[in-house]
Parts: structure tokens; C-alpha cells; sequence
């Protein structure tokens, strides 16, 4: 068995010249990453269609309860409405999580399955921590606070910080790939038994991976859907925790 | 196809998915929160704006009812009142027309006694003078003699008179 797992192919390859950046690649990452862009704002448009105060239809029906989760679940997780503005990052970063993790369930590669796009969600997530820190307490009270409980922490605690992105990144990439890389394995393996299996009774259905239909699909109901959900979710949670935590101090 | 390396930051990407997040955060805001939110907060109004329209009905009813009960109960004792004083008139009435009635009984029937009386005294009278007339002429006749009527009157009247009185 030889299974070959690959990083994002490159579409095109745009010539920078800016010596740390690099090269722009088109890569399948960004590609997929506009396609759930269009989705998910494709489907705002279709949802918000015909609004309408009184005798709403299902879809409006839709939209709203969305509104609502996303305002529940923001309120109910830092206790009031202090971080209202909130809702709409955190509902972006949920919808775009989500969407992009389960795209690969049509045969796509999820943007997710991307380190890069998991770091700049986390990097803006610790910018945004860091920002309430430093809006909760100032400057000079963000800083002493990696001193604390003594002065002696403070590397600790710098580390600390650093590994909050890095971890949150870390995870919901992990997850993902993990994911790639077990569906390969069990096709791979599946189509070997098949083959194995099969071919004890003709060459020609050797050829065939009948275990793949099927079987695959139940083991994807947990890794794609069940680990997608989960991740986003997971996500969108801790960004939650750390900024309502952040504010706080 | 070339392929990127399984884990790895590609600077380029890394900004362009920074901006992503943040387009598709002002598409998120624009075409779904900013419209529901609306709606959301029309309709908040709409049914606080009938609360309040049902209150204020309310209160007016509650108003209306105690006009109309006050009203109700005005007119009552009004009736009643009329009703008494109707009662006691005609009582009032009645009693002066019985008193009339009696009164004018009394005046008839006094009237009729008088009235009797002066007959019965006529009658006597007359029944004095026939009387007397009869006396006269059996007198004479008796006497064969003309009794002057002028010389005996008081004579016949005070036989007459004693008569009334054995009689």
C-alpha cells in the first residue's frame, strides 16, 4: 500500500518579488476559500430575501433563528450584552469554519486542511485578546500582568500567550488533516481488502473497490461531519472564552 | 500539478485569509444581521406599540364603565325618587278628593234636610190652613152662624196647634 497525502495543489503562481513574502500562489486553499465566501453569502442573500415583520416564511423563519443562536450563544457565554459587537466575527468565523470543513464532503479540499488559514484566523483571534487585554487594563496593567503571580512566571506566561493562537490553530488543523489522512487510509485499505477479497473469485473484480461504497460514509459521518462541526464549534467557543476572559482582567 | 507541502504558512495566503475573514465578516454583517436585526427590532416595536395600544383601550373601557355605572346608578335613585313623589302626591290627592266628596255629602244631605223640613212645614202649614177652613165651615154649619174668619183665626190656630201636638 502506498498512500501519498499532499499538501494544497497550486493553480498559478504569481511572481511577487518581495523577499520574505514570497511568491502569491493561487493555491486550492484560496480558491475553495472564495467558493464558501459566495456560499455562505449567497445564502445570506437568499435567507434575508422578502423580510417581512408579520407572516414571516420558513426561510426569513431560518435567518432569524440563526440571529438568535448566534446572539445566544454569544451572551449566554460571557454573561450579558457587553460583547454584541462580537457577534458578527464570531458568527463569520463559526459560518466560514464550518462551511469550509464541510466542503470537503463534495470531494473539495477544505480550506481548513490548511495551516495558513487556520493561523490568520488565530492570529486575529490573539490580536483581539490581546486588544481587549490592553483595553481592560491598559498597557502598563497588560504588561505587569505577565509578572504575576511572580516576577519569576513571566517567561511562562509570555509563553503561555504565545501557544494560545498556536494551539488554537494547532488543533482545528490538526483535526482536519487527521481527518484527510484516516479517509485515505480507509479507502486505501478498503479498496487492498477488496481486491484481496474479490480477487479470489474473478481478476476482474479485483479491480473493482466494492468495500469503498458505503462503509467510507460511516466512518466519514465522524470524521467529516461530526470532527467538522466539532472543530468549528470548538473554535468560535474558545474565541469566545479567551475574549470575554480577556476583558476581565 | 505542483503541490504545496502538507504543513506549512505561506505568507500570501495567510494575509489573503486575514482578509477573507474580514470581507466575509462585513458580507455577514451587511446581509444577514443588519437585515434581521431590523426586522427583528420593527417587529419588538410593533408589539410594544400594542401592548401599550391595548392598554390605554383597556383603561378607557375601565373609564367608560364607571361613567356608565355611575350613570346607572344616578338614574336609579332618580326613578326611585320620582316614583315616591308620584305616590305621595296621588296619595295627597286621593285624601282632598275624599275630603271633598265627603264634604260635599254633608252639604247635599244638609241641603236635603233643610229642604225636607221647609216642605214638611209647608205641607203643615197647608194642611193648617185646610184644616182650619174645614173647622171654619163645620163650625158654622154647626153654629149656623158665619164665624168671621178675622175674629176666630186665633182661635182655630190654637185648636189647631193643640191638635198638632196630641196628634
Amino acid at each position: 500500500m502506498n498512500l501519498e497525502v499532499n499538501g494544497a495543489r497550486i493553480f498559478a503562481r504569481i511572481h511577487t518579488g518581495i523577499p520574505v513574502l514570497g511568491d502569491f500562489l493561487i493555491s486550492e486553499t484560496l480558491v475553495v476559500s472564495w467558493l464558501v465566501m459566495l456560499i455562505i453569502t449567497g445564502l445570506c442573500i437568499f435567507l434575508t430575501k422578502n423580510l417581512k415583520v408579520e407572516n414571516i416564511s420558513k426561510r426569513q423563519a431560518i435567518a432569524e433563528m440563526l440571529v438568535e443562536a448566534a446572539n445566544n450563544l454569544v451572551r449566554n457565554n460571557t454573561g450579558g450584552n457587553k460583547f454584541d459587537k462580537l457577534i458578527p466575527f464570531v458568527s463569520a468565523l463559526f459560518a466560514t469554519s464550518i462551511i469550509s470543513n464541510l466542503i470537503s464532503l463534495v470531494g473539495l479540499r477544505s480550506p481548513t486542511a490548511d495551516l495558513s488559514t487556520e493561523a490568520a484566523w488565530a492570529v486575529v483571534v490573539f490580536i483581539m485578546i490581546t486588544g481587549t487585554k490592553i483595553k481592560a487594563s491598559g498597557v502598563g496593567g497588560y504588561l505587569k500582568g505577565f509578572t504575576t503571580p511572580i516576577p519569576v512566571m513571566t517567561p511562562f506566561n509570555i509563553l503561555s500567550e504565545l501557544a494560545t493562537p498556536v494551539s488554537m490553530a494547532c488543533r482545528h488543523f490538526g483535526n482536519i488533516l487527521s481527518g484527510i489522512v484516516i479517509n485515505g487510509l480507509i479507502y486505501e485499505s478498503l479498496a487492498l481488502a477488496s481486491a484481496a477479497l474479490f480477487g479470489m473469485f474473478s481478476s476482474f473484480l479485483a479491480k473493482i473497490p466494492i468495500l469503498d461504497v458505503g462503509i467510507p460514509a460511516i466512518l466519514s459521518f465522524y470524521f467529516d461531519w461530526f470532527t467538522g462541526v466539532m472543530q468549528a464549534f470548538i473554535f468560535t467557543m474558545l474565541t469566545i472564552m479567551y475574549i470575554a476572559n480577556a476583558a476581565e482582567e | 500539478m505542483e503541490t504545496q507541502s502538507l504543513v506549512t504558512i505561506i505568507p500570501w495566503t495567510f494575509i489573503a485569509q486575514i482578509l477573507n475573514l474580514f470581507i466575509q465578516l462585513y458580507l455577514i454583517k451587511r446581509f444577514l444581521f443588519k437585515p434581521i436585526n431590523e426586522v427583528l427590532e420593527k417587529r419588538r416595536q410593533l408589539a410594544d406599540k400594542e401592548i401599550r395600544e391595548a392598554r390605554e383601550a383597556q383603561e378607557k373601557a375601565d373609564s367608560l364603565k364607571q361613567q356608565y355605572e355611575n350613570n346607572l346608578s344616578s338614574a336609579h335613585a332618580e326613578a326611585a325618587q320620582i316614583v315616591s313623589e308620584a305616590q305621595k302626591e296621588a296619595e295627597t290627592k286621593a285624601e282632598e278628593m275624599l275630603r271633598q266628596a265627603e264634604n260635599t255629602a254633608t252639604s247635599i244631605k244638609a241641603k236635603a234636610e233643610a229642604d225636607i223640613a221647609q216642605e214638611r212645614k209647608k205641607a203643615i202649614n197647608a194642611a193648617k190652613d185646610e184644616i182650619g177652613g174645614l173647622a171654619m165651615d163645620i163650625a158654622s154649619k154647626v153654629v149656623e152662624k158665619e164665624i168671621r174668619e178675622e175674629d176666630h183665626r186665633k182661635l182655630i190656630d190654637e185648636f189647631i196647634d193643640k191638635v198638632g201636638e196630641a196628634s
